[in-house]
């Protein structure tokens, strides 16, 4: 990291995880000197993600509690979250969005452990609109690095790889087949799309895209999440959270920390 | 050579740095009279031979130098050390001070530092690009950065040696997923350039102050997460909004902050390509464009794999 050369504050890198992986997981990595993170079954640790995809929706979970539950759709299943007024630049942005739509998201993870199910969710602190292309690169990256960690749980040798072996046994081929499949998903989207921007040039294609997309989301939603009961369940979740995002809000500080500095000079302006 | 040789050696150097001939003779035997007759330990043999040669040639300790160990810029951690640095000069910056002869950034394979050269110490000028021995600076540290700072005592050599700079440049491709305070369209001191906050220069405190846009973030790729600043052209090139829009859209809103919303609607969460240079913290942005990705080849790629 040279960036952080001589500062005992890491930022968290932002994982690219595809939501099917990612509601896997089940296990934390606590360790003093760092926030906790979940471990993937690809062998890596993670406590942020960033993530490109379609905002199915967003309800309120209760009346002007201004702690909204949200949907985020990637070709392969949905990210679930929430954002509340701890995240105020997020809860701003996402007031403003009327989904379905395209965002990009930068989000911290977070785990609830219910008595028959690990819930993973996510905790938007950037959600933004973006064009398509940016969710295609997405869709990209996050198969390439998926693809990367597969390879590297398949060599072996590093902790984290064999403590995931342990924990979830992940059929490899399933996940690269998963893998494949999101990325085959969309080529077929960009080819319909280009064929028919070519038909109709003057009208946008971006509706058409997205509807489908909504559709194709809410059919992958027929395999259903185990662990939505339970998380409903979860009575006072707003206040376990406020709890921990003390904590984060925190760290979160202290990452921003700014120490101004006459920088014009080094930018040649 | 003998111990007693290797010392009056250190001596007979130290003076001639700082300008003074010594009889190289006399210090031999003072050296030796104190270690072997009276078996004084060597620090304090040493310390006497030199205090008494600065009595004699009525030379301050100040004006005496002496010749601080060579680091490089990665071993810099700590403010108030005296230290020598091969080092390339990186960039000259405009001083605005009277008392700074020259700063800007050296650098050697291990790191990029700040220097200042100031008036006081009456040095030749460097130049960029040309690489140096600066001998006996000190370190400091400001504004929580470290810094080395050239004066009297120091020494800056031109020297013959190409000095290698950390990897030059990088090219990255990842997404902006932070943009961080003291970003949109800013309030810098007139005399400082520092950006004011709440309207107040932290050095300066109520000064005059002018308009600059800029956008302080982070590039994360995945695997990595890089500080990066956008100047206005940066930020020009990518939005079309410059300085004078940015100025607009304040004014329509009432509402400098609008400028801010309005950067970070169009900035983040996209994916960039950009080159820039490793700075101690940020990376320092030469060019910055929006990935244009062949999607269809990549994904092609992948399935083909």
């Amino acid at each position: 990291m040279i960036a952080m050369d001589g500062r005992s504050f890491k930022r968290e890198i932002a994982r690219r995880v595809f939501a099917f992986e990612l509601n896997k997981a089940t296990h934390k990595i606590e360790s003093g000197d760092r926030a906790v993170q979940v471990l993937l079954p690809t062998g890596v640790s993670c406590n942020r993600v960033f993530i490109v995809g379609v905002l199915l929706d967003r309800e309120e979970t209760r009346p002007d509690s201004d702690f909204w539950k949200v949907r985020i759709s990637d070709p392969t299943g949905v990210f679930r979250g929430f954002v509340g007024r701890f995240q105020p630049d997020a809860l701003e942005s996402l007031l403003k969005i009327e989904p379905p739509e395209i965002v990009a998201v930068v989000a911290k993870i977070r785990l609830f452990e219910g008595d028959t199910t690990t819930v993973v969710t996510i905790r938007p602190e950037v959600i933004i609109p973006v064009e398509r292309e940016v969710r295609d690169y997405w869709v990209i990256e996050t198969a390439k690095h998926t693809l990367e960690r597969i390879n590297r749980m398949r060599k072996g040798g590093n902790e984290l790889v064999e403590l995931a072996w342990q924990v979830y046994e992940p059929d490899l081929d399933y996940y690269e087949e998963k893998v494949k499949e999101a990325v085959r998903t969309l080529l077929d989207q960009h080819a319909m799309v280009e064929s028919e921007t070519e038909a109709r040039e003057s009208e946008e294609p971006e509706e058409v895209s997205e509807e489908e997309e909504k559709a194709k989301a809410e059919e992958s939603e027929v395999e259903s999440w185990e662990g939505e009961e339970e998380l409903e369940g979860v009575e006072d979740i707003e206040s376990v959270e406020r709890e921990e995002d003390w904590e984060l809000e925190d760290i979160d500080e202290f990452e921003f920390e700014e120490e101004e500095w006459d920088l014009r000079d080094i930018l040649g302006e | 050579m003998g111990r007693i040789e290797e010392l009056t050696e250190e001596v007979v150097r130290l003076f001639k740095n700082s300008g003074y001939e010594v009889d190289r003779r006399d210090v031999y035997n003072r050296l030796k009279l104190l270690i072997e007759e009276f078996k004084v330990p060597e620090d304090e043999a040493m310390r006497t031979v030199k205090n008494y040669l600065m009595k004699e040639l009525d030379v301050s300790r100040e004006q005496l130098i002496m010749e601080s160990p060579l680091v490089k810029v990665a071993d810099i951690k700590a403010p108030g050390q005296w230290v020598s640095l091969k080092a390339k000069v990186v960039q000259l910056w405009d001083s605005s001070s009277p008392n700074v002869s020259q700063v800007g950034l050296i650098g050697d394979e291990t790191g990029i530092i700040k220097f200042v050269i100031w008036a006081k110490a009456n040095k030749p000028q460097v130049e960029e690009g040309k690489c140096y021995l600066f001998a006996n600076v000190v370190t400091d540290s400001f504004g929580g950065r470290m810094q080395v700072n050239v004066n009297r005592n120091s020494r800056i050599e031109e020297i013959d040696e190409d000095i290698q700079l950390p990897p030059k440049e990088l090219e990255i491709v990842g997404a902006l997923i932070a943009i961080q305070q003291n970003s949109g369209l800013i309030k810098r001191c007139k005399l400082c350039n520092r950006v004011l906050t709440k309207g107040v220069c932290p050095i300066h405190g109520q000064t005059e102050s002018y308009d600059d846009l800029r956008v302080k973030g982070v590039i994360d790729d995945g695997e990595n997460y890089y500080e990066v600043i956008l100047n206005e052209e940066n930020v020009r090139d990518l939005t079309g909004i410059g300085l004078e829009e940015a100025k607009e859209i304040a004014m329509e809103n009432l509402d400098r902050t609008a400028v801010l919303s309005e950067l970070k609607n169009r900035l983040l969460g996209r994916y960039y390509r950009l080159r820039g240079m490793r700075g101690q913290r940020y990376l320092l942005v030469s060019e910055i464009e929006f990935l244009k990705a062949d999607v269809r080849k990549e994904g092609e790629e992948i399935l083909g794999g």
